[in-house]
């Protein structure tokens, strides 16, 4: 059982001063995680304004400040980030849906399980970028092929690692439905998939990048727009302005996706161990 | 009183690429209803196949298992209590599993948790509760479906020493008040002598039986029985005999 806990304002000096010591670690880790960002963006700022390196290579926060209004202004800023956001959502509900029911079904069946173990190896082992010329070839050169790049890139991971959760489901567990004469179907739905929830959010989060690893490389492959294609452009024209620009961007949508699944996590992760 | 489970000349073996195992061999004894019996033996002799026979999750190899259709309850070594449901929502796991999920038998697991101390838990999540309430509310749910008989695998060994006292006293009170029949199989000699009714003594593997004793102290409670003097004197005979 727990301990008591005092009630709030009951707390001996010691507590309270645990408590301040506390807030006040959280409070130095957040100032210096800010502070470090805003004195790299000031020394690179400083030593491209100075010329201390060539600012037409190494680009500068106010270029970059600079190239995104320019983005915006000619109203292209969003129609780059919703192509690339668009194709990497897309392909990360496909790879999310089908690589969890692939799983399913080699839970449910050890034959299949076993015929199907050395092509997943493989399939898993090949570095999927080989495929892009076959990848052209069958989609095209619109969206369809970056979001089957991004697709195949997050398959068999997401198959692999919901896989491994639902045959991780504690043996005594399964004994004690067994006991009560519990079906497959009611091993399923009552043990197996709540006691996969943890692996199928660390799975969701290995996708989010996979997701992005697909989508930026099906662009670099073959595109017309993205946030991909604004790299490869700016790196052929030499426009690192545009380069550093597209890269920043992408940081900050692959932030955000990340939270959303960790906010997720919040909601249905809570009284699992 | 009549027979529930019998067990006639019964052998099991595990197959595996390594070889076949003996598990049991030729096993005779019958268990009666209302009867606490416990069956002793060293770790690792096959106690557990024994009480998946007679649960009927697995078939014997040769021999016969009768028992006179009455139901089991199993109860393991851990509560196995799912983390993700609260304390109440576990005790209808069984009702949910044999689709009997009704209000009257949803009633009843209620009845007997509050009966045995359980009500302030029902809406609480298994980690708020200690080793004992755990174990306690594994027992609720074992009850939630009105078994005949309670097959007990060890199931206070992953307590302390003091809870597994505590709460193998609270077992007992309880499987007694609901007139249960129970079978106990463990490798805790003083855990068997203060419950039982009638211990059966196994050998190693393969477990056959070495002998039955019928244990009667005037006391019923297991804390109660462990203070009596004829205590210690069972104790040597079934050591005796476990290590001969």
């Amino acid at each position: 059982m727990k301990y008591p806990m005092t009630r709030l304002g009951e707390y001996t000096q010691e507590h309270l001063d645990y408590l301040k010591r506390q807030k006040k670690k959280n409070a130095t880790i957040t100032v210096a995680r800010v502070a470090i960002l805003l004195v790299l963006l000031l020394i690179w700022e400083l030593a491209a304004r100075f010329e201390w390196v060539n600012p037409f290579i190494t680009s500068s926060p106010s270029r970059i400040i600079k190239t995104i209004g320019g983005l915006y202004a000619d109203g292209t800023l969003f129609y780059h980030v919703g192509t690339t956001l668009s194709e990497t959502l897309i392909g990360f509900f496909i790879a999310v849906a089908v690589g969890y029911s692939v799983a399913l079904l080699l839970w449910w069946s050890e034959i299949f399980r076993k015929v199907s173990e050395p092509y997943l190896v493989v399939l898993n082992a090949l570095p999927k970028i080989a495929l892009g010329p076959l990848i052209i070839i069958w989609c095209g050169t619109g969206s369809e092929a970056i979001i089957f790049m991004t697709v195949l890139i997050g398959l068999i991971v997401a198959i692999l690692n919901m896989l491994g959760g639902f045959m991780s489901t504690d043996e005594n567990k399964l004994l004690l439905l067994k006991s009560m004469g519990a079906s497959k179907w009611q091993i399923l739905t009552k043990l197996v998939l709540p006691s996969a929830l943890p692996e199928f959010i660390s799975m969701l989060k290995i996708n989010v990048g996979m997701a992005w690893i697909g989508s930026i490389m099906g662009e670099y492959i073959v595109s017309k727009a993205g946030i991909g294609y604004l790299i490869v452009y700016g790196g052929q024209v030499f426009k690192l302005d545009l380069v550093m620009s597209a890269v920043l961007i992408l940081c900050v949508l692959a932030a955000a996706m990340y939270a959303l699944v960790s906010l997720l996590e919040k909601l249905v992760v809570k009284n699992t161990q | 009183m009549k027979e529930v489970l019998r067990f006639e000349n019964v052998s099991m073996r595990y197959h595996t690429k390594q070889g076949e195992t003996v598990a049991v061999q030729d096993l005779n004894f019958s268990i009666r209803e209302g009867e606490f019996t416990a069956i002793i033996g060293p770790s690792g002799c096959g106690k557990t196949t024994l009480l998946s026979l007679a649960a009927g999750l697995l078939a014997p190899s040769n021999g016969r298992i009768l028992s006179s259709g009455v139901s089991f309850g199993y109860m393991l070594q851990r509560d196995e209590l799912f983390p993700w449901r609260t304390i109440e929502k576990n005790l209808y796991l069984p009702l949910e599993i044999k689709g009997t999920n009704t209000p009257k038998n949803r009633e009843r697991a209620l009845a007997l948790a509050e009966k045995y101390g359980l009500k302030q838990f029902l809406k609480s999540y298994p980690s708020a509760l200690s080793g004992g309430m755990r174990q306690r509310a594994a027992l609720i749910r074992t009850l939630a479906l009105n078994p005949d008989v309670l097959l007990l695998d060890e199931p206070f060994s992953a307590l302390d020493y003091q809870t597994r006292l505590n709460v193998c006293n609270d077992v007992y009170k309880i499987i007694r008040e609901e007139n249960k029949t129970a079978l106990l199989i463990t490798h805790d000699i003083s855990e068997a002598i203060s419950v039982a009714d009638k211990i059966f003594v196994l050998s190693k593997r393969p477990a056959k039986i070495l002998s039955e004793h019928v244990v009667s102290f005037p006391e019923d409670e297991p804390l109660k029985r462990r203070e009596n003097k004829e205590f210690s004197k069972w104790f040597e005979i079934l050591w005796e005999e476990l290590n001969s």
